[in-house]
C-alpha cells in the first residue's frame, strides 16, 4: 500500500472515476410528454454487478460516452438483483443524449453514491411517503423495497402520496395500479388537473396530504418534489405533528464528481453528493438556504 | 536531521545529481512569465525570486487532464487510465505553497474516496524548499498556520544565507539527498535563526483570530457584511485559478471521432455564474454576492468544519493579482472586527 | 479634482437625485484604486481620483441598473468610459435617464505591468505622482527612489486615445492639472499600434499572437471587465451545442479570445480595462484594436459616439468595401 507524503493510505487500484459498462436491456416510455423514460441497465461483468451494492435514495452517475455524465437517483428497488434502473428527464447535454439511446446499446455508470434514506430508522415505523412529479423516481425504489415480502414486515403502516401536474405526467403507472389492489399500502394518486378519462383524484399534493391526513405517531414522512410543492406541504405535516427530524427529504444540485471532490455541490460544510442527497428537514433548517 | 552547508555553486551539482532519478520543476523564466516548469539544465533555475505568479499545485492538479480515454469497439466500449508514473522533484518551492499540498492532500485523499491522479502524482514526488527571507507585503502565511521558513511537507529546505544555502533536512529522503555536503556550523545555524526571526517579523499580520474566526462565521451566512463588498468582483477566476488551495473543477467529455474521445478534468471556480447552474435553470448563487461570501465561507469556515484547517495558506496571490484589487484580508479583518 | 468629486458626489446623494455612486476608492497596494460603490453622503470621502483608476466602471451599470431599477445610479466616467456608456444605452441595456455621469476628462492611466517588469519582481512599497514624474520606493530599494516620467509608463490604450474629454456627462469635472496639453488628443496617428502589427508578415503576427495566448488561463477577467460582455450566457459556457473548448490547449485559448473580439467588434472602444484586469499581461487589445481601425477605416464607424448612429452590424451601404471577402490576400 502506497501512502502520500502526509501519510494517507491509498490503494491505487481503485479509480473512483472509472464507470462499469452495463447494457441498455428495456426502456419505458412514461409520460405522455414522452419527455421521461426509464431505462434498465444490466451488468456487463457479474462481479460489478455483485459490488453494486445500493440502498434506497442512492444515486449513480451515468455517462454517455461523447456527451458526458449526469447524476440521476436509482429508481429501482436493491431487492431487484442483476440489474438497476433509472428514469431520466430530457433536460440537457447528457440526458438528451441518454435519451436517444437504443435498447442493447452500452451505457456507463458509476455509484452508487450518497447516504440513501436511512433504512436502520425507518424501520419498525410507519412511513409516509409524499412525491411529486418527476422527483417520484426514488421514492418508488423505496416503496418496493418495503413492499417485497422479505422486507414487508420490518415495516409499519406505508402511506404514499403522489401527484403529478396531468395524468400524462404521472410516472409508473404500471406500479401504481399494482399497488392500488394491495392491502398492505394506502396509496393515493392525485393530479393538478385530471382530463376526460381521468376518473381520480384531482389537488395539489399538499391539499391531499391534509385531506388524508396521515398519522404522525410512530411515523418517518419522505417528501420529495418541487421546492413549490416541498413548501406547502411541509406546514400540513408539521400540523399533522411531525417532527423536523421525522420528516425526510432528498435534495436535487448541480453535480460533477458526485464524491465530495470537485467543490460545487456544497451547502455549507456538507456536500450533496457525500453527506446527502438525503437530510432530514431539521438537518436543513440548521443548513444555509443556499439550494 | 541533518543541517548542511551547500554552496551556490554547488547547487547546480546537486541539481544535476537529482536530475538522473527525477524529472526536476522548479521556478525558471518562460515566455517572460516567472513559472514552474520542467528544467533542461540546473542554470535555468531561478532562486532569487519572491514567488510565482501562477501556484504550483498544477503539479498535482493540472489545469487540465485526461481522465481517461474511452474507444466503442465490437466487444463494447474500453475505458484506459493514463500513465501517471513520473517521478518528480520540485525545487525551490515556498513553504506556504508546500502547505497548500498538504490541504489538498485532505480533499483528493480522503478517506472514503481516493483521487487517484492527484494522489499517484503525489506520491512519486518529492520536494526541495526555499525558505522566505524578505516576505512580501502582500504575503500572511503566519496568520494562517503557516510561516516563511516552515518545513511541513517538504523532503529539504533550503535557507538563503547570503553566499551559500543552510539545507535542513526534514525527511529521510532530504538526508539522503545532502549525504556529500558538509555540515552546518554552530555559526551558519545562528545566521539562519536571525533571518528567520527577521522574516518572521517582517509579515504584516492580519487582524484576525484563528479559532474565532470560523465560530463567528459559524452564524454570519445571512449577515450584511457580504453586501458590502461583492459588486466590485468581477466574477472571474482570477483568485480561485492562482489560489493554491482552491481545488474545485468540472469534468467533460471530447470527442475525437465519433467512436472515441476524452474524459477530462479542468479547473472551475465558484466564482463563475455557471458553477452551481441546475439543468433546469435554477441556480443557487445568483449574484456575485452569494459567490464572493461562498469563497470566504469555504476557505474559512466550511473547510475548518471539514478538515480542521483554512483553506489558505496566506501567499498573497490573490491580492496581488485580483483585477479589481477586493482584497481577501480586509474582508477578513472587517468579519474580525464585527 | 479628487474635492470636486466629492463635493459632487455629496450634492448628488444629498439631494437625492442619486441613490448610488460608483467610483473609484483607494486600493491596498501602492498604484491601485478600486471600484466602489457608495450610498450615502458620509461615504464620499473614499472616493479618489488618480492615474490607477483603470476599470471601466461602466461594466457595472447593466447588473447594478437591474438590481436597482427604481434608483437613479450615478457614475464616474472617464472619456473611453463614457462611449462604452453610450454604448450599453444603444444597445438598451442601461436608460439614459438611469443613469447621471460625472465626467472625468483624463490624461491616461499608467501601466503597471510595464512598471512592474521593468522592476524585475522588486516590490513596489510606495508610490506617488507629481505633475509628471512617478515616484516610487521598492523592496530592493526601500530608500531610495525610483522615477519614471509619467509619459513613459502611460498604458498603451491611452497613449492613442481620441477622447480624453467625456463625450456623455451630466457634469463634468474641471481638469486643475494646469496641463494645456493633458486633454488635446496626441500627435501620433489614433493606430499607431495597429500599423506596428500591419507591417508585420502573416508567420509573424502568428506567432506573436500565438505567443501571446500562450500565458492565458481562461480566467475570465478580461470578459469581467468589459462593458459590453453582458450576455447572461456567455458563448463559452454554452453546451448546447458545445461551441468550443474551455481548456488552456492553445486552439482553445485562441478561439476564445478571436470569437470575443469579434463579438465586441464595433463596440469595443480601446479602453484598455481588459488588457489591465488580466493577470498574466496577455496583449488582449492586439485583435480589438485592428478591429476597430477596419470599421473606421472600411466604414467609417467609430464607437461610442453617437447613440443614433446605427451599430456596423445592424445596417449596410450598398458600396460598402467587400474586397477583403472577394480578394483576400
Amino acid at each position: 500500500m502506497e501512502t502520500t507524503p502526509s501519510g494517507t493510505a491509498i490503494d491505487t487500484a481503485v479509480n473512483p472515476y472509472l464507470p462499469i459498462p452495463t447494457t441498455i436491456t428495456n426502456i419505458t416510455m412514461e409520460t405522455a410528454a414522452r419527455d421521461i423514460k426509464t431505462f434498465k441497465l444490466g451488468f456487463r461483468n457479474e462481479s460489478d454487478a455483485e459490488k453494486f451494492d445500493y440502498t434506497c435514495g442512492q444515486f449513480a452517475e451515468i455517462s454517455i460516452f461523447g456527451a458526458g455524465e449526469c447524476p440521476i437517483g436509482i429508481a429501482s428497488s436493491p431487492m431487484d438483483k442483476g440489474s438497476l434502473q433509472f428514469t431520466v428527464k430530457k433536460a440537457g447535454h447528457v440526458t438528451k443524449a441518454f435519451h436517444s439511446c437504443e435498447e442493447g446499446m452500452e451505457v456507463f455508470v458509476r455509484g452508487p453514491y450518497g447516504n440513501g434514506f436511512p433504512m436502520r430508522d425507518l424501520e419498525g415505523s410507519n412511513i409516509v411517503v409524499i412525491g411529486g412529479g418527476f422527483a417520484f423516481t426514488t421514492l418508488r425504489s423505496l416503496t418496493k423495497f418495503i413492499l417485497h415480502p422479505e422486507n414487508r414486515d420490518r415495516f409499519g403502516k406505508l402511506t404514499v402520496i403522489y401527484g403529478a401536474r396531468s395524468p400524462g405526467d404521472l410516472i409508473y403507472k404500471y406500479d401504481l395500479s399494482d399497488w392500488e389492489g394491495r392491502d398492505d399500502i394506502d396509496l393515493y394518486v392525485t393530479v393538478d388537473k385530471g382530463d376526460e378519462t381521468w376518473t381520480g383524484r384531482e389537488g395539489f399534493v399538499p391539499t391531499v396530504t391534509q385531506e388524508v391526513g396521515p398519522s404522525s405517531e410512530d411515523a418517518y414522512t419522505i417528501v420529495c418534489g418541487p421546492p413549490i410543492m416541498i413548501k406547502f406541504t411541509i406546514p400540513v405535516l408539521t400540523e399533522l405533528g411531525f417532527q423536523p427530524d421525522r420528516i425526510i427529504n432528498s435534495l436535487e444540485m448541480r453535480m460533477k464528481c458526485g464524491i465530495g471532490k470537485c467543490g460545487r455541490c456544497n451547502i455549507g460544510d456538507k456536500f450533496v453528493c457525500k453527506d446527502g442527497p438525503v437530510f432530514t428537514y431539521e438537518q436543513l433548517m440548521n443548513m444555509p438556504q443556499e439550494y | 536531521m541533518e543541517e548542511k552547508i551547500i554552496s551556490k555553486s554547488e547547487i547546480g551539482t546537486l541539481l544535476d545529481k537529482l536530475k538522473e532519478a527525477h524529472s526536476i520543476i522548479a521556478p525558471v523564466h518562460r515566455n517572460g512569465e516567472l513559472s514552474f516548469d520542467r528544467i533542461d539544465s540546473a542554470d535555468e533555475v531561478v532562486l532569487e525570486y519572491s514567488n510565482t505568479r501562477k501556484a504550483p499545485k498544477s503539479v498535482f492538479f493540472p489545469q487540465q487532464e485526461v481522465m481517461f480515454a474511452y474507444s466503442k469497439t465490437e466487444s463494447g466500449t474500453q475505458v484506459r487510465e493514463p500513465d501517471l508514473e513520473e517521478d518528480v522533484l520540485l525545487f525551490g518551492v515556498r513553504p506556504c505553497d508546500v502547505r497548500s499540498f498538504l490541504l489538498l492532500d485532505k480533499v483528493f485523499g480522503s478517506d472514503d474516496y481516493e483521487d487517484v491522479y492527484y494522489l499517484r502524482r503525489r506520491e512519486n514526488s518529492g520536494i526541495i524548499g526555499l525558505a522566505c527571507n524578505n516576505p512580501r507585503q502582500t504575503c500572511f502565511c503566519t496568520t494562517v498556520g503557516s510561516g516563511p521558513f516552515n518545513h511541513d511537507g517538504m523532503d529539504l529546505l533550503l535557507v538563503d544565507l547570503g553566499d551559500k544555502y543552510l539545507a535542513e533536512a526534514v525527511t529521510e529522503r532530504g538526508e539522503g539527498m545532502i549525504d556529500n555536503f558538509s555540515d552546518a556550523s554552530d555559526a551558519d545555524k545562528q545566521k539562519r535563526n536571525d533571518i528567520r526571526e527577521n522574516a518572521e517579523k517582517g509579515i504584516k499580520p492580519v487582524v484576525v483570530d484563528l479559532e474565532g474566526l470560523k465560530d463567528k462565521l459559524d452564524g454570519m451566512f445571512d449577515a450584511d457584511v457580504w453586501d458590502e463588498f461583492h459588486t466590485k468582483c468581477l466574477g472571474c477566476a482570477t483568485c480561485t485559478y492562482l489560489c493554491p488551495t482552491c481545488h474545485c473543477f468540472d469534468i467533460y467529455e471530447e470527442e475525437e471521432t465519433n467512436n472515441s474521445g476524452y474524459r477530462l478534468r479542468m479547473w472551475d471556480s465558484c466564482a463563475l455564474s455557471l458553477f452551481t447552474l441546475h439543468t433546469s435553470g435554477h441556480n443557487p448563487r445568483t449574484s456575485t454576492k452569494e459567490r464572493t461570501r461562498q469563497r470566504i465561507m469555504h476557505k474559512f469556515n466550511y473547510f475548518v468544519h471539514n478538515y480542521d484547517d483554512f483553506a489558505c495558506v496566506g501567499c498573497g496571490r490573490c491580492v496581488q493579482n485580483c483585477p479589481v484589487n477586493l482584497d481577501i484580508r480586509d474582508v477578513l479583518s472587517t468579519i474580525a472586527h464585527l | 479634482m479628487e474635492d470636486q468629486i466629492r463635493d459632487t458626489a455629496v450634492k448628488l446623494l444629498k439631494d437625492g437625485s442619486v441613490g448610488m455612486i460608483i467610483g473609484y476608492e483607494a486600493g491596498t497596494l501602492p498604484l491601485r484604486a478600486s471600484p466602489c460603490v457608495i450610498t450615502n453622503a458620509e461615504q464620499t470621502d473614499r472616493l479618489v481620483w488618480n492615474m490607477s483608476c483603470g476599470s471601466n466602471l461602466a461594466t457595472y451599470l447593466p447588473s447594478v441598473a437591474k438590481a436597482n431599477p427604481d434608483q437613479k445610479i450615478g457614475i464616474l466616467a472617464k472619456g473611453c468610459d463614457s462611449r462604452s456608456i453610450l454604448g450599453l444605452i444603444k444597445e438598451r441595456q442601461i436608460e439614459r435617464d438611469g443613469i447621471y455621469v460625472i465626467g472625468m476628462p483624463c490624461s491616461g492611466i499608467l501601466d503597471r505591468r510595464k512598471i512592474e517588469s521593468d522592476l524585475n519582481g522588486a516590490e513596489i512599497l510606495e508610490a506617488h505622482i507629481d505633475g509628471d514624474k512617478l515616484t516610487l520606493s521598492t523592496s530592493e530599494h526601500p530608500a531610495s527612489s525610483i522615477q519614471y516620467p509619467v509619459s513613459s509608463i502611460i498604458h498603451s490604450s491611452c497613449s492613442t486615445c481620441q477622447h480624453r474629454t467625456p463625450v456623455l456627462y451630466d457634469v463634468l469635472i474641471e481638469d486643475s492639472s494646469g496641463n494645456p496639453n493633458a486633454l488635446s488628443a496626441p500627435d501620433a496617428s489614433p493606430y499607431e499600434q495597429v500599423e506596428a502589427m500591419e507591417s508585420q508578415s502573416a508567420d509573424e503576427r502568428w506567432e506573436y499572437f500565438m505567443s501571446e495566448m500562450s500565458k492565458c488561463i481562461r480566467c475570465y477577467a478580461c470578459r469581467g471587465a468589459c462593458p459590453f460582455c453582458y450576455c447572461t450566457q456567455c458563448f463559452v459556457d454554452q453546451n448546447q451545442p458545445q461551441w468550443f473548448g474551455k481548456t488552456t490547449e492553445l486552439s482553445d485559448i485562441a478561439i476564445f479570445h478571436l470569437v470575443r473580439a469579434f463579438h465586441v467588434a464595433g463596440r469595443c472602444v480601446s479602453c484598455g480595462a481588459c488588457a489591465r484586469a488580466c493577470p498574466m499581461g496577455v496583449d488582449l487589445m492586439y485583435l480589438t484594436r485592428k478591429i476597430e481601425k477596419d470599421l473606421d477605416e472600411l466604414y467609417g464607424y467609430v464607437a461610442g459616439l453617437d447613440v443614433e448612429e446605427l451599430a456596423p452590424f445592424a445596417t449596410f451601404r450598398k458600396d460598402d468595401p467587400q474586397e477583403f471577402i472577394t480578394e483576400p490576400d
